[in-house]
Order: C-alpha cells, then structure tokens, then sequence
C-alpha cells in the first residue's frame, strides 16, 4: 500500500475508469466483430465484465487505510453534530477548557517552582551546605568560609562534583566617563559561571582565566541592567569602564533568564584578592556545588558536617557555638519554611502543592460537568443511535464514534484551554512573590522562575485532555450504546430509561457540590487569614514612613558587622545625613535606628533587672529621639529617649509593656535598672550593662503573625545603627531620588543607599506569600461556584424536562402549580444538601492540609463553614429555580399528548 | 474477494493462482487488461473462465506489489489503452510461484495416487 496512491486515490479512481472503459469498447468491438448487433455486443461485454463500479470500489478501498477512512468519517460527523447543537457544544466546550486551562496554570506554577526554579546545568544537583545554630531553630545561614579555605573544603569534599564561591550583595559605583551608575554587584569564584552552565548572550560570562593574579579586571552585566540602564546597546561590550575606581572591561551580557550569585546583582565581578573589604581581611563567600550524579543529601550532610567543625576549630569566632552543617538541594532551601522570607507560619511550598491538588479538584468538577451534559445528550441521542445500529453499525463503531466525538471537544477545549492558561500564567506571575530567604543566598523566587507554557506543562495540558475525553466520553458512550434498542425506535422509551440515568447524575451533582465546599473553604479560611493579617495591631504606623538603609563602605555585604558599619565616622556621617533630610519640605521627621520594624528585631541579649530572679530574652532596637514619633510609637509611662542622651549614648533605656510586666508586674518601672546580658555594642564588647529605663511604650509587633515579644528601646550610638527612617508628607517612594541626591551630597562615593516604603518591606516580608495563596485560590473557588451553578442548572433543567410527561399527569389529577415547584425544588435541595454535608466533612478531615496557610482562626472555623454553607445554598437554589418555574408551567395537555 | 466464476473448486484455485496466470501472460510481452484476460482463456482452453471484472483488482495488487508496472499507450485499434508489462521483481516473483505450483500439483498427484505428470508449462 503505497502513500502516494492514498492521496491520489481519486485521480487513481479516475484513470481506472477509462481503463475499463476501454477494455468495453475493445471488447464491445470485439463482440460486434463476432456478429452482434451493437446493443447485444455491449450488454455482452458489460457482463462479462462484471459490476464495473465494483470493481472500482473494491481497487478503491485497496488503496485506502481503512481505520483512517472510517476515523475521518467520525470526525467529521462528530464536528457537524456539535455544530448543530451549539448551546451544548459552547458550554460543554467553555467549561472543560476552564477545568484544563486552571489545571494547566497550577502545573505550570508546581512544576516551574518545584523543578524548574533554576537556568544552571543539572540543576537538580545544585546543592547547599548551610549551618544551623542548634541554639536558636530557625537561624539558618549558607556555609561561608574565606577564598583561601576554599581549597580546604574542596580537597576534603567527597560528594561535590564542583564548589564554588560567591558574595551576593554588594553595591559598587559604576562610572562610563559621562555618567555614576549605583549597582548591585555580586562577586564570584573565577569558576562559579562554567559552574552554572548558562551560556552569556553577548560576549562571555566570567571566565577561569579572570581569576589568575594579573589579569585583567572584566565584569559581567545582567539582561535587565542591559536593557534597562544602556539601552541593549551592544557596541558597550569591550568597553572599559570604571568600577568602584578601577578600570574594568565589560566581556559580556547575560541572558534573562539568569539571575544567580546575588538576587538583585546587576554585575558580576570575580573575586580576587585585592577586593577585599577596607578591613584587609579575605572576602568571605558563600557556597554553591553540584552533588555527584547518585551522591545523597545524608551523605553530604555528614561529610560536610566533619568538614566545617574543622573550618570552625580553625574559625570559632565566624561560626555559632553550637550548630550542625547539612546539605540541602538547592530547591529545598529555596522553597522551603521561611522560603517566603517571612511570615514564619506561611510556606510557599506547602502553597504550591495546595494549589495543584485545588485546580485537580476544579479539573473534576468541570468533568463532572461535561460528563452529566454529555450523559444528558447521549440519552436525547438515542433514537438516532438505534436506527444507525438497525441500519448496520456494529456497537463498536458506534463506541467509538461518540469517543471521537469526544474527542473533538476535548481538542477544542485543549486549544481554548490553552489560551485560558496562558492568561492566567501572566496574572500568576505578577502576583509570585518575590521573595527569597534573604539576600545572603543566591537566589529567589522569581529570579529564574519563568511561570509560562513550557514543553512538560503543555504535554500535561495533552494528557489532562486526554483524561477528561476518556471520563467524560466513555462512560456516557457506553451507557447509550448498551440500552436495549428496540424501545429507541419506536419512540416510547422516553419517559422510563431516562431514570437508568438517575442516579449517575445525581452522584454527579453531588460530588460536584462537595468538591466545591471543599474549594470554597479553603479559599474562605485563606482569605480571612489575610485579612486578619493585614489588620493586625502592629502599634506603629508605618504608613508613609520611607526606609533608607545605609552601607557606609565601598563592596560591603548587607546586614553583616554593626561595628563596622557605625564606627564613629559612620555614625557622624549618619548624623549629617539624618540632618539634611529633615530639613526637606515633605520630610516630617527621621530616625536613625538599626531594624526594618514590623520585622524585626530579632532575639537579642538576656534582660533581666537586678533582684527579679530570673532572666529573658529581649529584643533590643537601637533608635535615637525622632523614633517615637517617626513611627508613632505610644508612650504609657515616663518619657522617650532625649537628643542630649542619643548624642552623648548614654545608658538609657526605654522598655516595652510586655517586659515591664513580665519583671514589674503593675509597678512602676521608670527610675529602675535593667540589666543586659553580654551586651554588643559600638564600643562595649560582650559585656554586661545596666541601663536606666526612663519610660515605657505599648507593646509593637516585631512580627505580624507572632505576639509581642519584650523589648528594650536603647539609643542609636551605644550600640550602632545604620538605618534611616523618614515620616513623609507625601507617597514615600516618590522621594527616593531627593534622598539620593542628598547623601551623595553629603560624602558622593563612600555611601550607598537602598531605599524602600516601610509598607513595601513588610509587604514582601509578610504578606506577599499569603496574598499570592489568596490571588490564587480565591478565583479557582470563584470558577467553582459558576461550574456548580452550571452543573445544578442543566441537571436540573435536563430532569425536568424528563419528567414532562409525570408532571403532566400530576397535574391532571389535580396538583397545584406551586406543589410542582416545590417538587422540583424539593428535589434539587435534596441533592444540594447531600453534597453540602458530604462536602463539609471531607473539608474537615482535608483542612490540616492548608493549616500552614492558615493563621488567625483555627483550620475548622465554623464561621467560615457557615458562610460557605448559605453561600452554596443560595447560589444552588438559584440554579434550580429557571428549571423549577419551567415546570410549573408544564401544560398538562401537551405533556399528555406525547408519549 | 467474493468468489465468482465456474466451478467452486475453479474459483478457489483461481484466487491463488490469479496472480501467476496474470505474470505468466506478461512474460512474452507488455499487454493492456483486455488482452491478458482473454490471454488467460484461450491459453487454458476456455477451462479457466476468468470474470474479467476480478482481474483488476488483481492488476492493482500487482502493481503495488511492484511485480507489474503500467503505462499508457496506443491499442490495436488506435486507442488509448493501460498497459502493463513485467518487472525485474515480477519475474523472479514467477520464478518463485511457478515452482511452488509445480510443487503443489506433484503433491496432490502423489495424494491421489498417480505418477508425477509431465510439468505444466
């Protein structure tokens, strides 16, 4: 059987009939030259032949692939009875695309975030050591050693295939001859580029040959600062430019999708050892590898282990006093607890498989549907069907004809679903949070993520199509093939099989309500979550407050050593700063303190005050005079630290109400000694100190989600700060650049500032992750109310118009218009109600599933479950009416008169 | 193929050997479908009454099969006419059947009891 005849099959048909045409009139010649009339000669001829259109028909079908013929013939049957229902086919059609659209979208997050988090080579291997201070659970930070220990740990690792080395922030000026560019820079290893295996799309990435004593100093751009602050010109590769005072050539652009060694690097700088910090002492980097292909987490984690107690016996002072090392997938650590950054209670990880178990339910729901119309149309079909099988079509023709009918909506609803999904990926990801676990590690959420249509989430679109053709299409096609047929034909089953239905669509509608509950729940304790969050008391406002956060040394990392960073020098430049910017129009007041409050601080010293007997962890904030009102804080007894006592650091101390009762009870603290534990300060080291406490404020929140913990308010000097607040008139953000432009007026190119609203800082810190669980869940419940109401409905109505004929009959022996109404409703309550109940009890057993979302109220709030109950009610109660008040307006004559 | 043609036995011996008979008529020269059937005929003494109307399908599978090929060309009687003649492929093809043939009549010979006949041509 050859191809080319498939195609040409027609043309081939043709020639063949001139071919026996032919050989007829030969042969009728032939015949005639034997005697024959004309007439005689030709029928001869014909007969001898045989049946030409036969014959034709027999070559014809040997040059056709039967399965193909008859599969063609479905298929276009298939399109033209969808098309002549088209109510059915819209609605049918608009909800399973709904279903593999929202289920799409919640692979494409799961996979993208879970798997496909990094652009590196194999980066299912990328592995961290990290330490734990066994001391304090939750401290956790990545293993940082010095370039020279580096080697140390590499001779002694037995299960990286590669380690290398990077300082994720700093900030560096760049100057291009005409103009000073502030950016975020991130130093690597000479090796960390071929490392990540993400191939430059200009030029080069760092090379191993940028990292040898003498050669020459080259950096590395990112795609966005490309774009973004050069235009995307391409004639700036080569071009030397002056870094932080030193002569470097750009070599090379990276592509978007590259985002590592530095969450917000903007550059790429290798590490040498002349760019050290002004300390003199060796840069310490963090540690990135990439296990052996078949090494285990728990064999790293040991090795690892005996290897950093070493790195710690050489360095005891880097490294907490107790702790243990492990090593943990790259994955892991990015999406792990506290993966949000923040909200401690909220885990974006747990959020991720919430979200791909709730769009599966949404998926099943939208089946449901489809499945119940389908069932509905294949009973209307039936007629149609047994004359097709009386007229010879074998029961499995007939299966496999309404599968590929199917089919055919599955298709449609694959392709509309598609671009359902690719909507819905662009809203997902604006709403991701974009966060990470803090800048010292290499990466966030977000950074390399591309949430879109990529290779394995459209192969899962095919096969959720696929799965919804088979539940969708099978069963009904099965049902309607088997019933007896003869019934069909002559018109008076009608009435009676329809009930062989019955019970399968009402499990129907029933599992769709319950699985709606269960949806509607969840997104309801979710959403009051977030309310409930986001209106905490945290006792300050900060509202309109802009926080500017200082790092007075050239290649500095973020929130490292307080010392350092307020020496003396550090504080009076601070100083100036903090005077320059008060006297702005639309700056109300500043504060110089040490914390991003709402967020902070964190545990500090043991407090306790002499003669009380026990002692307790504090937090200590380190503020000057603006701060009270700054932030507003509110003031219950005595009076707030004064300027002559920030300026001359005396040891003053205002504490907070939860510390005042817990070592005063009602009594008066002013006046009295709080004692501070192997206190840190700028010129104290490790010792203990007393503070006077002048006065005492309401309790503020260092976290939304936690209480109060006890804190003690002590002046900037004494123990170092590097963070300006200003209270501002107008929008904070909008005085970025004021702010800029006056520190650099101040000393131009040792301060670097990084400068956000307070609200911006807590948003991303706390409440990005739960409002990312809200934008997510709450739509997915918002879609499962309307494929309820559409189920409840065309169920409803598909029952109703079933039982014409019974209404009829009630009717005429006397029931009332409203007693068929309450029928009706009766009935659809019925249903409602059962799945509502079931609906309730699998949400109770299922919400320990979400109760890492969920904080504020506990997982079975009953108000929740009330309001979701009525909720439901309502709206499926609203479903059955149309149905309900089309039976009551059956007329008894017509629904007697067919039968 | 739905049997046609004389007797049951003839028909069901003819479907096998259909294509054999076909190959043989070729083998002394190109014909078009007219001539190879009443080839067919004559050449068995009228004994092998092809319906003319299963030789083309016959003619199709041979030719997809490649042991035929056709062109068009000019009949005996100034028309135009499919013809077809043997391939290399076809040849061999013949070869082949043609001994096996040979093989199944000894066969049947020695079955029935008599003596290896002289062998059919």
């Amino acid at each position: 059987m050859s191809w080319r005849r498939f195609f040409r099959r027609s043309k081939w048909d043709e020639e063949r009939a001139r071919e026996l045409a032919s050989y007829l009139e030969t042969e009728t010649e032939e015949n005639i030259a034997r005697g024959m009339t004309r007439e005689e000669a030709r029928r001869t001829a014909h007969i001898k032949l045989g049946n030409a259109t036969r014959i034709r028909e027999e070559i014809y079908e040997m040059n056709s692939i039967g399965w193909l013929e008859t599969l063609w013939q479905d298929l276009r049957y298939g399109v033209r009875v969808l098309r002549k229902a088209p109510g059915f086919t819209t609605v049918a059609v608009l909800t399973l695309a709904l279903g593999i659209g929202a289920s799409t979208v919640g692979f494409s997050v799961f996979y993208n975030l879970l798997f496909n988090a990094f652009a590196a080579k194999n980066a299912s291997r990328l592995a961290v050591p990290i330490v734990l201070d066994t001391s304090s659970p939750g401290d956790i930070r990545p293993l940082s050693c010095s370039v020279s220990d580096l080697d140390l740990v590499r001779q002694q690792n037995q299960v990286f295939e590669n380690i290398v080395g990077y300082i994720p922030v700093g900030m560096v000026l760049l100057n291009d001859g005409s103009q000073t560019y502030q950016f975020y820079d991130g130093r690597v290893t000479s090796d960390a580029f071929e490392f990540y295996g993400v191939p430059a799309l200009l030029g080069r990435g760092i090379a191993p040959q940028d990292g040898k004593t003498g050669a020459p100093p080259v950096f590395v751009m990112s795609y966005k600062t490309w774009k973004g602050s050069f235009n995307g010109d391409p004639k700036i590769l080569g071009k030397t430019y002056t870094v932080d005072d030193e002569p470097r050539m750009l070599v090379g652009v990276m592509p978007p999708r590259f985002q590592a060694f530095g969450p917000l690097a903007q550059i790429w700088i290798p590490v040498t050892w002349t760019h050290a910090p002004s300390s003199g002492n060796e840069p310490e980097i963090n540690l990135l590898g990439r296990l052996k292909p078949g090494a285990t987490l728990q064999a790293a984690s040991s090795n690892f282990d005996v290897i950093v107690k070493r790195l710690a016996a050489l360095h005891p002072d880097d490294f907490p006093k107790h702790f243990a090392a492990r090593v943990e997938s790259a994955d892991d650590l990015l999406m792990g607890p506290q993966a949000g950054g923040a909200a401690s209670f909220s885990d974006m990880k747990d959020l991720v498989y919430d979200l791909l178990v709730t769009v599966m339910i949404l998926l099943l729901i939208a089946c449901s549907n489809v499945a119940n119309l389908l069932l509905a149309r294949a009973t209307v079909r039936r007629k149609e069907i047994a004359v097709r099988a009386a007229l010879g079509a074998t029961r499995r023709r007939l299966v496999r004809q309404l599968l590929v009918e199917s089919s055919v909506l599955a298709i449609a609803s694959c392709v509309v679903g598609c671009v359902f999904a690719w909507f819905g990926m662009k809203i997902v990801a604006t709403a991701l949070p974009d966060v990470g676990r803090g800048a010292s590690y290499w990466a966030y959420i977000g950074g390399e993520v591309s949430i879109g249509l990529n290779i394995p989430v459209l192969a899962f679109a095919i096969l959720v199509t696929l799965f919804t053709t088979m539940i969708c299409g099978l069963a009904p096609a099965l049902h309607a093939v088997r019933a007896d047929m003869q019934p069909q034909l002559s018109g008076s089953g009608r009435g009676m099989r329809a009930f062989g239905h019955g019970k399968l669509r009402a499990g129907l509608v029933i599992g769709e309500v319950a699985l709606s509950i269960v949806l509607l729940v969840g997104a309801g304790l979710m959403i009051r979550t977030l309310f409930l969050l986001t209106h905490v008391d945290l006792g300050f406002n900060p509202k309109n407050v802009l926080l500017v956060l200082f790092m007075p040394s050239r290649g500095y990392d973020l929130g490292v050593d307080r010392a350092k960073a307020t020496s003396a020098e550090g504080m009076a430049t601070l100083r100036e700063v903090a005077d320059r910017l008060k006297t702005l129009p639309d700056v109300m007041d500043v504060a110089v303190e040490d914390t991003i409050p709402g967020y902070g601080p964190g545990d500090g010293p043991e407090v306790t005050v002499p003669g009380a007997g026990h002692a307790e962890k504090a937090g200590l904030l380190a503020c000057d005079q603006g701060f009270l009102r700054t932030v507003e804080l509110r003031l219950t007894q005595g009076r707030w630290l004064s300027r002559d006592e920030v300026q001359t650091a005396r040891h003053v101390a205002v504490i907070n109400q939860k510390l005042a009762h817990d070592f005063f009870g009602g009594g008066n603290p002013v006046g009295q000694e709080l004692d501070v534990k192997k206190f840190k300060g700028v010129s104290i080291s490790s010792q203990d100190t007393y503070f006077e406490i002048v006065g005492v404020v309401a309790d503020i929140k260092s976290r939304p989600e936690k209480p109060a913990m006890p804190m003690a308010f002590v002046p900037v000097t004494v123990r170092g700060g590097f963070i300006l607040l200003l209270k501002t008139r107008v929008a904070p953000a909008s005085l970025v650049r004021t702010v800029q432009k006056q520190v650099w007026a101040v000393n131009r190119d040792e301060i670097f500032v990084f400068s956000k609203p307070l609200t911006d800082f807590l948003h991303e810190l706390t409440y990005a992750t739960p409002e990312f669980g809200v934008t997510t869940f709450a739509p997915l419940a918002g879609i499962a109310i309307l494929l309820v109401i559409a189920g409840v409905f065309s169920v409803m109505a598909y029952t109703v118009s079933l039982q014409t004929h019974e209404i009829g009959i009630r009717m005429a022996l006397g029931a009332q218009q409203s007693n068929i109404l309450k029928m009706v409703l009766g009935r659809g309550l019925r249903l409602i109600v059962a799945g509502i109940v079931v609906g309730v009890v699998v949400s109770l057993g299922l919400t320990r599933f979400i109760a890492s979302q969920i904080w504020g109220i506990s997982a079975t709030d009953p108000w929740t479950f009330a309001a979701v109950t009525i909720l439901l009610t309502i709206v499926a109660l609203m479903a059955c009416y149309i149905p309900a008040r089309r039976a009551m307006r059956v007329d008894p004559m017509e629904a007697l008169r067919y039968e | 193929m739905p049997k046609r043609g004389a007797a049951a036995l003839q028909g069901e011996i003819l479907q096998g050997t259909l294509d054999v008979l076909i190959l043989q008529t070729l083998v002394l020269g190109a014909a078009h479908g007219h001539t190879i059937a009443h080839a067919i005929e004559h050449r068995s003494e009228d004994v092998l009454q092809v319906e003319h109307g299963s030789l083309y399908p016959a003619l199709h599978r041979l030719e997809d099969r490649g042991w035929i090929a056709s062109f068009w060309g000019t009949s005996e009687n100034n028309r135009k006419a499919r013809y077809y003649r043997l391939t290399p492929a076809g040849r061999k093809q013949l070869r082949a059947q043609t001994s096996r043939w040979e093989e199944l009549v000894r066969a049947i010979n020695l079955v029935l009891g008599r003596a290896a006949g002289p062998t059919a041509e």
